[in-house]
C-alpha cells in the first residue's frame, strides 16, 4: 500500500454499517433551507438549494469557484433575500431580510474581507456598530471586560493587548478578533466564509482548532473551504454545491476525500448525489 | 465474615479528596455548587472546608461578582502559591521542569533543548534537578512541595518506576525516577510515567478531554505514543506498558522501527518517515520544525511533502481505524507533532477511517487536536504528581511536613 492512497483506492465506505446510527441523526437542525431559489436578475444562482446546520457541530460548505456558496450564505444573512423557498429556524418558519433579522434570530457572519477598521483597536472593532443594544449605552470598561471574556472562553491566547490597533495584527489574529466579534452577543450560528484562505499552515492551525472549539461550546457553525484537509480536519457535516444545486449533504465520517471532490467537480459521485437529467436537483442523503 | 462498612474517619478522608479535587480542577468553586456537586449537606461541605482551610490546601473567599441578591455563598479555592508539585518532562528534543501549583497552574518553570545521542542519566538528572534547585530558591518559605513526578519518551514498569525501553531517547532499563529523587534530595520520590499515558491523563482532566470517559490520546514526538482512557481509567496493561499504540503493526515487513520490528505504526508515520518521504532526511531540522516545514512546504504547493504526507496520513488514519474497532473511543486527541500531521493529511486520515472503522463505532468518534498543546504531557505528570495528596489530603500533608 506505500504508494497507494485511499483517495485513489476506488474503495468507497457506502453499504459498511447500518445507515443512520449515527448520534445526531434524530437531532434537529437550527437553521435549514429548503427548496431556495435565488436569481440575480437573468442569471439563476440558487436551484432549489437545501441546507441544514446543526448545533454543536461543524458543517462544512464546499464547491468550485462560482458554485453559489457566498450567495448561499449571503441569502441566510439577509443580505440576499430568497426568491422562494423555506427559511427554518428551530424549526418554525422565519422571514429574514436583512442582515439585522439574521442577528436578531443569532446568526451572525465572517465575510471573506472580514470588514474590520484597521485604525480601532480590537475591543472598538468587537463592538463596532453595535454599541447599542437594547438601548444600553455600553462603557468604555464594560466593552472590555465583555471582549476579554469572549477571548478567553475561546482559548485565545495569541492576542497582547486589547487597546491595540487591528491594523497590528496577523491576519490569523484579525480572523480570531472577527469570529469572536461573531460570538460576542450569544450567536446560535456562526458561519465563516473562506477563514483560511489568506492564512499560512500556523495560523490556520489556529482558526480552525478556534472554529472546531465553537461547534464544542454548542454553536452551529458553517465553514466554507476550498481546503480539503481543513474540511476533514474540523467538519461533522459536509454540503456541497455543484453550479448552484446541493449535490448532497453527508456526514464527514461517511465519505473519502475523493468521493466529496467528485461531488465538487461532477455533482456525483457512485450513489451520492445529482442524478442524471435531474432538473430538481434533490440532494441525496449519504448511505 | 462481613467486612464492616467505612469508618467515619475512612468516610471523611474520601470527601476531603473529593472535595479538594474539585477545587484543583474545577478552580474557584462555591460551596453552595459543591453541595450539589458531591450530594452531600452544607454543614458537611463547611465542616470538610474547616478542615482544608486548617491544612492551608484552600482558603475561603468572598466571590468577586455576584449576579443574584442575598447572601453569596463562599467562594472556595485552592492555595496554588502555597501548596505546589514539581513536574518533569523529558520528550527527544525538549526537557522541562516545572514548579505546579495546586489548581494546575504552572507558577515557574525552566525548559532546555536536549540533544539528541545516547541517554546520559547522570547529565539529565542533574540538569533537571538543578533547574528544580533555582526554582524552589524563589519559593515563599511556607510554601509546601506534595509531590514530584516525571513524563518520558519510554515504557515504564509500574512496579517501580524503571524506564524499561524509549528508543527514542536511547534509554533502556534505566531507573530515572530513582535517580532524579536522590538529585532532587527534597524526601520525595519521583513517580514517572509514559509521557503519552500522561498526555492522556492530562487532556482528560484539563483539556480537550474533559467529561470524555473513552478516549485515546496519540502523541507525536519522533515516534508515536499512545495514552488509553476506557471508563475514565488509564489503561496501565499487566506491567505498565499498555496503550502503545505506536508499536501496533500495520504494515507487516514495512519500515524497519526502533524497537527492533517492522512496520509498526511509528516507524511508518514517525519523524523520519516524513522527512525522508519528502526527501528532507540529513537536513539540519528535526523535530517539531522540521515537521512544520514539511507541511508548510506541502501547504505552498511542494509535491514531494504532499505526497509525504499523503502517505502519512494514509497510515496514521489506519492505526487510528484499528484503535476505532478496539476501544470504540468516544474522542481520539492528536498532541504533538502529530497535531501537524492530522491538520496536514485530516482528508487522508478520515478517509482510511470512513474506509475501514466500522460505522457503528466510527459515526459517533470525535477527532481533536490537543487543547494543551506542547504542555500536555508536563500537565499530566503535574497530575500524576498532585495524586497522593488529592487520595488523602491531610495524612499526605501530614508525612511531606515531618520531613
Ligand atoms: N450580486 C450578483 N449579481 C450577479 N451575479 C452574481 C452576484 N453574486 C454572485 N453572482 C454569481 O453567482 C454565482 C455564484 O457566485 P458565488 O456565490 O460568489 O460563488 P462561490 O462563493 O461558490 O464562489 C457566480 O456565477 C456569480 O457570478
Ligand atoms: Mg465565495
Amino acid at each position: 500500500m506505500s504508494e497507494t492512497t485511499s483517495t485513489d483506492l476506488g474503495v468507497t465506505p457506502a453499504g459498511r454499517g447500518a445507515p443512520g446510527s449515527g448520534p445526531s441523526d434524530d437531532a434537529r437542525p437550527i437553521l435549514e433551507l429548503r427548496g431556495v431559489n435565488k436569481s440575480f436578475g437573468p442569471v439563476h444562482v440558487l436551484h432549489d438549494v437545501s441546507f441544514a446546520a446543526y448545533a454543536g457541530e461543524v458543517t462544512a460548505l464546499v464547491g468550485d469557484n462560482g458554485a453559489g456558496k457566498s450567495t448561499l450564505v449571503k441569502c441566510i444573512g439577509g443580505i440576499h433575500p430568497i426568491d422562494s423557498g423555506e427559511y427554518l429556524f428551530e424549526g418554525k418558519p422565519v422571514n429574514v431580510h436583512s442582515p439585522r433579522d439574521a442577528a436578531a434570530l443569532g446568526i451572525e457572519i465572517v465575510y471573506q474581507d472580514l470588514a474590520l477598521c484597521d485604525n480601532l483597536d480590537i475591543v472598538q472593532n468587537m463592538f463596532l456598530g453595535r454599541e447599542r443594544k437594547n438601548g444600553i449605552v455600553l462603557d468604555e470598561d464594560t466593552m472590555e471586560q465583555m471582549a476579554a471574556k469572549t477571548l478567553q472562553g475561546l482559548s485565545v491566547r495569541t492576542v497582547k493587548s486589547l487597546r491595540q490597533p487591528v491594523s497590528s495584527l496577523s491576519g490569523g489574529q484579525r480572523q480570531t478578533v472577527a469570529i469572536a466579534k461573531a460570538v460576542l452577543w450569544n450567536s446560535k450560528v456562526v458561519i465563516l466564509d473562506e477563514p483560511t484562505a489568506a492564512l499560512g499552515v500556523a495560523q490556520t492551525a489556529q482558526v480552525l482548532e478556534l472554529v472546531r472549539r465553537l461547534a464544542d461550546q454548542g454553536l452551529a457553525v458553517v465553514l466554507i473551504s476550498h481546503n480539503m484537509n481543513d474540511v476533514f480536519a474540523v467538519s461533522d457535516r459536509i454540503a456541497a454545491l455543484y453550479l448552484g444545486r446541493m449535490a448532497a449533504q453527508v456526514k464527514a465520517s461517511d465519505v473519502t476525500h475523493a468521493q466529496v471532490v467528485e461531488l465538487i467537480t461532477a455533482g456525483r459521485s457512485g450513489d451520492l448525489g445529482l442524478t442524471n437529467g435531474n432538473g430538481g436537483a434533490e440532494g441525496k442523503e449519504a448511505p | 465474615m462481613m467486612r464492616a462498612g467505612p469508618s467515619q474517619e475512612e468516610i471523611r478522608r474520601h470527601n476531603l479528596g473529593v472535595l479538594l479535587r474539585h477545587v484543583h480542577l474545577g478552580g474557584p468553586t462555591s460551596r453552595a455548587e459543591l453541595t450539589s456537586r458531591m450530594g452531600v449537606n452544607r454543614s458537611t461541605i463547611m465542616a470538610l472546608t474547616a478542615d482544608l482551610t486548617a491544612a492551608g490546601l484552600v482558603r475561603e473567599e468572598l466571590p468577586k461578582e455576584t449576579g443574584r441578591a442575598g447572601r453569596p455563598s463562599l467562594v472556595v479555592r485552592p492555595e496554588s502559591a502555597r501548596v505546589y508539585v514539581f513536574a518533569f518532562d523529558v520528550g527527544v528534543d525538549r526537557v522541562v521542569a516545572a514548579r505546579v501549583g495546586l489548581g494546575g497552574v504552572i507558577l515557574d518553570r525552566r525548559d532546555a533543548p536536549r540533544e539528541r545521542g545516547p541517554f546520559d542519566l547522570e547529565a539529565l538528572t542533574a540538569q533537571l534537578a538543578g533547574f528544580a534547585h533555582q526554582m524552589l530558591r524563589d519559593t515563599a518559605p511556607d510554601a509546601v512541595c506534595v509531590g514530584a513526578a516525571a513524563a518520558i519518551a519510554g515504557g515504564v514498569r509500574a512496579a517501580d518506576g524503571m524506564v524499561k525501553y524509549g528508543p527514542n531517547l536511547g534509554a533502556f532499563d534505566v531507573p530515572f525516577g530513582e535517580e532524579l529523587a536522590r538529585r532532587l534530595d527534597i524526601g520525595l520520590p519521583v513517580a514517572v510515567g509514559n509521557d503519552a499515558n500522561l498526555g492522556a491523563l492530562a487532556e482528560h482532566t484539563r483539556g480537550v478531554g474533559v467529561g470524555c470517559n473513552d478516549l485515546i490520546y496519540l502523541h507525536g514526538d519522533v515516534g508515536i505514543g499512545g495514552g488509553v482512557i476506557v471508563g475514565g481509567q488509564l489503561l496501565s496493561g499487566h506491567a505498565g506498558y499498555g496503550g502503545e499504540v505506536g508499536h501496533m503493526v500495520v504494515n507487516p515487513g514495512g519500515r524497519l522501527c526502533g524497537c527492533g520490528s517492522r512496520g509498526c505504526l511509528e516507524a511508518e508515520v514517525g519523524e523520519r518517515t516524513v522527512l525522508e518521504a519528502a526527501g528532507r532526511a540529513g537536513g539540519d531540522r528535526v523535530g517539531r520544525d522540521a515537521i512544520r516545514a514539511v507541511v508548510e512546504a506541502a501547504d505552498r504547493g511542494d509535491v514531494a511533502a504532499q505526497r509525504a504526507l499523503q502517505r502519512v496520513g494514509d497510515w496514521l488514519g489506519v492505526g487510528v481505524a484499528n484503535l476505532i474497532n478496539i476501544f470504540n473511543p468516544e474522542m481520539v486527541i492528536f498532541g504533538g507533532m502529530l497535531r501537524d500531521i492530522f491538520l496536514g493529511s485530516a482528508a487522508q486520515v478520515r478517509s482510511r477511517i470512513a474506509i475501514s472503522a466500522l460505522a457503528a463505532s466510527r459515526e459517533g468518534v470525535r477527532l481533536r487536536t490537543s487543547a494543551l498543546g506542547d504542555d500536555a504531557t508536563l500537565t499530566g505528570a503535574a497530575e500524576l504528581a498532585f495524586a497522593g495528596v488529592l487520595a488523602d489530603p491531610l495524612e499526605a500533608l501530614a508525612r511531606v511536613t515531618s520531613n
